[in-house]
């Protein structure tokens, strides 16, 4: 009559920790319960995208290898990471500025010595998975750990992106990712708790691709902008707009223990890139 | 998480390894699994409960396995010096009936009969509100024997108790237990003017009512008590006025009594065995709470019928049961007894609560020279529920608390499965309305 465990009263949905997904999925501590768009890390996603292997979600390392692989896979979680799928290179030569107005160089990924930088996920796979979804692709991996052991080269199932089903004999493609991407709870496992880590790390400096960070935006005549960083405390409309770098040691950037301990006392509203006056509520 | 277990597990073998930790129970709507730990209430497939059926001692594992084991929400650590919100004033240790089982023997409590003076009341009603802060919340109730004996008093302590928390910005609510006899449409205005919870002490239709609640005379005590009442009953806005039913083996007439006083517009009404009385008339045993147990449940399955036809029907007792069962509400006392609440004598003298005045068992302190702080917390400590013997053992023992303090010391435990049957009917009836009537949880109020 019932087939899954469900929480009824209020004591039991707060306690219930349904199998396989974490805290931060809790209503009262999940970070979409403030910002709407980190339901989950997308990037987790893309970890099973190849069947057999667990990648890193946010590197081209492999993890794991599941237990049901092909066994010639096995050597691949003893510090190999994937490096090029088909004819497609996925580590690139990056250049930018090192510091704000710096020279622009090769920026090398210091953590392996290599003067090439993983991409993203999305944006490595995109048009692989467009022409090769379903189908066996050739991966290439180095070793990380001894740069002398020669690459390896695989030949690996290429898991479809979105969930597949057969409706009076058509094969559709759903609109929602594909079971076999991610098990219950994998695709929030790497959200942090409390949320507000998230919030600061994350829905500043990770997921600012439209720049939320930055707010009470003006461009100037040359195409130039200032404002502020939506963490800066001091922010009227007379503090000089200098957007202040990310340091968690400088007072005066909202910290960690701020958000804690009183989140809705250290962030404001804002809307259309604008900081919102504090609304006085009537008869006050 | 193994710590917790271990916790569990330590506490099951200090028990014999039989303490339980869950009830399983069964609706139209499937299985069902309550938790003891922070009183949580799951719908669950048959599987679960096959599991937990079957597990022997291994039922943490099972529970664990399933994602429903959590940390323990309550330890052995008992309250300290917790602050003190709600008081109850004797103002009137006499009352003009002389009901068979007056805990308080008829107005007394076993002593000269005395009315509380103005200093008593001023000096308690400044111990409540010395250390209440802007938005605390306190309660005053008026007790006796029977308080309008003392009418003047009551409404003088009350305003002060007013002008009192006025600036500070604590709110103070009053209620009033009375037999009603006394009452005049005055004092239905002073309570509807301050908003008090009115209830009336009444035991059944008029002939039981006056078998069980006479004047010392001899004399009945219905027909002037419902005189009384009446214009109160049509003046309820701010006032709440309620029907209280002390049930004994004599008028264990549940459905028609709710029936009748819920068709004369009391706010609710509420019934109570008694189970521990001075003269041992009159209480509670083994076959009567049977009898009481399945009418109760027979005035539950009618509430649900009438909720469901969109029909108020102000059965107390279910009503507060189902919001602390949607709350999940889980403590280690039945009452704020000694805690948050004292019973204030007529001469000054602090107790546990209203039923232990004049009892040197219950005594933590007085006016004068302030609260027994040593008294006080051995009785939180010995009274938490983990050091109550079978209570430690029992799933209930969250929602019960383990019985009021006062008939337990007096009696013993006598109503566990009264309790344990009432509280389980109510689980089965919280699954029945959230399933059927979840707006019921929605309302601010469920009466």
């Amino acid at each position: 009559m019932i087939d899954k465990i469900k929480a009824k009263n209020l004591s039991a949905q707060l306690l219930y920790v349904g199998t396989g997904n974490p805290p931060t999925t809790h209503p009262h501590s999940a970070i979409s319960n403030a910002f709407p768009g980190l339901e989950m890390d997308f990037r987790n996603a893309w970890r099973r995208i190849l069947k057999g292997l667990q990648l890193h979600e946010s590197s081209n390392l492999v993890v794991a290898v599941d237990d049901d692989a092909d066994p010639r896979l096995r050597m691949l979680s003893s510090g190999w990471r994937l490096v090029m799928i088909e004819d497609t290179r996925l580590m690139v030569p990056v250049k930018g500025p090192l510091i704000v107005g710096g020279p622009i160089v090769d920026l090398p990924d210091n953590g392996f010595q290599d003067p090439l930088m993983p991409l993203e996920w999305s944006n490595a796979l995109a048009s692989i998975l467009s022409e090769h979804a379903g189908r066996t692709v050739r991966c290439k991996f180095e070793n990380v750990l001894d740069k002398t052991l020669a690459p390896v080269e695989f030949d690996i199932e290429l898991r479809p992106f979105f969930a597949i089903s057969t409706v009076n004999g058509e094969t559709l493609k759903q609109p929602v990712i594909s079971r076999d991407l991610a098990p219950p709870g994998e695709l929030t496992q790497s959200l942090c708790s409390p949320w507000q880590s998230d919030y600061r790390e994350c829905a500043c400096f990770y997921w600012a691709a439209t720049r939320p960070d930055y707010v009470n935006v003006e461009t100037g005549p040359e195409g130039e902008s200032t404002g502020h960083n939506w963490m800066q405390k001091d922010r009227t409309p007379e503090t000089p707009k200098l957007y202040l770098p990310d340091d968690w040691m400088d007072p005066e950037l909202v910290t960690y223990l701020e958000l804690y301990r009183q989140w809705e006392k250290s962030l404001r509203f804002v809307i259309d890139g604008k900081d919102e006056d504090p609304v006085t509520p009537p008869g006050r | 998480m193994l710590i917790q277990i271990n916790n569990a597990r330590s506490r099951a073998a200090e028990s014999d390894g039989t303490a339980q930790d869950f009830l399983l129970f069964e609706t139209e709507f499937g299985h069902h699994l309550f938790l003891t730990n922070g009183s949580q209430v799951y719908s669950i497939p048959a599987q679960v409960a096959d599991d937990l059926v079957t597990s022997g001692g291994e039922h943490l594992q099972v529970l664990e396995s399933y994602g429903l084991l959590s940390p323990s929400a309550i330890g052995n650590q008992p309250l300290e010096d917790p602050p003190v919100r709600a008081i109850s004033l004797a103002i009137a240790q006499t009352c003009n009936l002389g009901c068979l089982y007056c805990y308080a023997q008829q107005g007394s409590f076993g002593g000269e009969s005395r009315e509380m003076h103005w200093a008593t009341a001023h000096g308690a009603i400044d111990l409540l509100l010395n250390n209440a802060s802007a938005g605390d919340r306190v309660q005053v109730t008026y007790l006796g024997g029977e308080p309008l004996v003392n009418r003047q008093l009551l409404r003088a302590s009350a305003e002060y108790a007013i002008d009192r928390a006025k600036p500070k910005g604590v709110k103070v609510s009053f209620s009033v237990t009375t037999n009603g006899t006394l009452l005049t449409e005055d004092d239905g205005e002073f309570f509807e003017r301050h908003g008090f919870s009115v209830t009336i002490s009444l035991d059944g239709e008029a002939e039981l009512h006056d078998s069980l609640r006479p004047f010392k005379g001899g004399t009945g005590s219905y027909d002037r008590t419902l005189q009384r009442v009446e214009p109160l009953l049509k003046r309820q806005r701010r006032m709440q006025v309620s029907a209280r039913v002390t049930v004994t083996p004599h008028n264990l007439t549940l459905r028609r009594t709710l029936d009748t006083f819920i068709a004369m517009g009391f706010h609710s009404v509420g019934f109570s065995p008694m189970l521990s009385s001075p003269g041992r008339d009159c209480e509670m045993d083994s076959v009567s709470l049977d009898q009481m147990l399945k009418q109760m449940i027979d005035c539950g399955l009618e509430f649900e019928r009438r909720l469901m036809g969109g029909e108020k029907y102000p059965f107390l007792n279910v009503l507060n049961a189902l919001r602390e069962i949607h709350k999940g509400t889980h403590r280690p006392y039945p009452c704020g007894a000694g805690a948050g609440y004292f019973g204030v004598s007529a001469d000054g003298g602090l107790y546990a609560c209203h039923r232990f005045v004049g009892d040197d068992s219950g005594k933590m302190g007085d006016l004068a020279s302030g609260i027994d702080r040593q008294r006080r917390n051995t009785w939180l400590a010995d009274r938490h529920v983990h050091f109550q013997s079978p209570c430690h053992k029992c799933w209930a023992r969250y929602l019960c608390g383990g019985g009021c303090h006062h008939e337990v010391l007096r009696r013993g435990r006598p109503a566990c499965e009264y309790i344990r049957g009432w509280l389980k009917y109510c689980l089965e009836a919280y699954i029945r309305t959230l399933e059927r009537c979840p707006e019921h949880f929605a309302q601010p109020a469920c009466v």
